[in-house]
């Protein structure tokens, strides 16, 4: 489940792992929780830098 | 001005070019390394020290980077390296996780949380706070929070999270799988009951 969600698997196992998800509905269950989990967490922890320190780290430059 | 001389000023004016392309170009990328930042600190103002020193270190040593490579990664190579440096990593050793509890173990409890076997995904994961996410994966031992972060928040390949923490892909691979599970693990502490 995990390598097919990390998009490393070969064109014959995705084809493969596709199949199963279409007959097995527990699995796709999971693969569809899996998928929403995955987008729930980026998304939770996607916390804007401040301003401020957008400032400090500009304001480490050295040239310009 | 002879000819030696105005060609080392050429040099010299190329070079100034090419550090504040540098400097604009890594800036740019400023958002993307501090979502890697907060993921691995345990306080935004741990995160935001760690974005400084970085920085920091990086317009520093600017002509180590190589042109046309990833500069993300070498950003966050800086990073993940300051980041044990600073001795962070002694003050959390791993726990033993409940990780035979499996895939399933975070699932099984969402599910039965809302006491609805047919509930939809999105109706399950809301029963997780945005706080008890980010409680959650700062609970992770940085070992495998360093490579969750970097492949499921930063979205690096495992090659490139390989190199960036200068470990196996094999390891990485390791380190996702077990980190995704102590991850899920402790969500589900965490997962409110209806």
């Amino acid at each position: 489940m995990q390598p097919y969600l990390d998009g490393v698997l070969s064109d014959d196992e995705v084809r493969e792992a596709k199949e199963h998800l279409e007959d097995c509905p527990g699995c796709e269950k999971r693969y569809r929780f899996e998928v929403t989990l995955r987008r729930y967490v980026r998304v939770a922890a996607d916390e804007q830098m401040s301003p401020e320190l957008r400032a400090k780290l500009a304001g480490l430059r050295t040239a310009g | 001005m002879s000819e030696t001389s105005s060609e080392e000023a050429r040099q010299i004016a190329q070079g100034a070019r090419d550090r504040v392309h540098f400097e604009e170009e890594a800036l740019a990328l400023a958002d993307q390394v501090y979502r890697v930042a907060r993921g691995v600190s345990r306080s935004k103002e741990e995160a935001e020290d760690l974005m400084q020193e970085t920085y920091a270190r990086a317009f520093r040593s600017w002509q180590q980077y190589q042109p046309g490579t990833n500069l993300r990664a070498w950003l966050l190579r800086i990073l993940t390296n300051l980041n044990i440096d600073r001795g962070r990593r002694l003050q959390r050793q791993p726990d033993v996780q409940p990780l035979e509890e499996g895939d399933y173990f975070l699932y099984n409890k969402l599910e039965s949380a809302i006491g609805n076997e047919n509930a939809d995904e999105e109706r399950v994961i809301e029963r997780l706070s945005q706080n008890s996410v980010v409680e959650a994966l700062a609970e992770v031992p940085h070992d495998f929070r360093d490579v969750v972060v970097l492949v499921d928040i930063g979205d690096f390949s495992y090659a490139d999270a390989a190199q960036i923490l200068d470990i196996p892909i094999g390891t990485v691979m390791s380190r996702l799988h077990r980190g995704r599970r102590v991850l899920k693990s402790n969500l589900a502490e965490r997962a409110v009951p209806v």
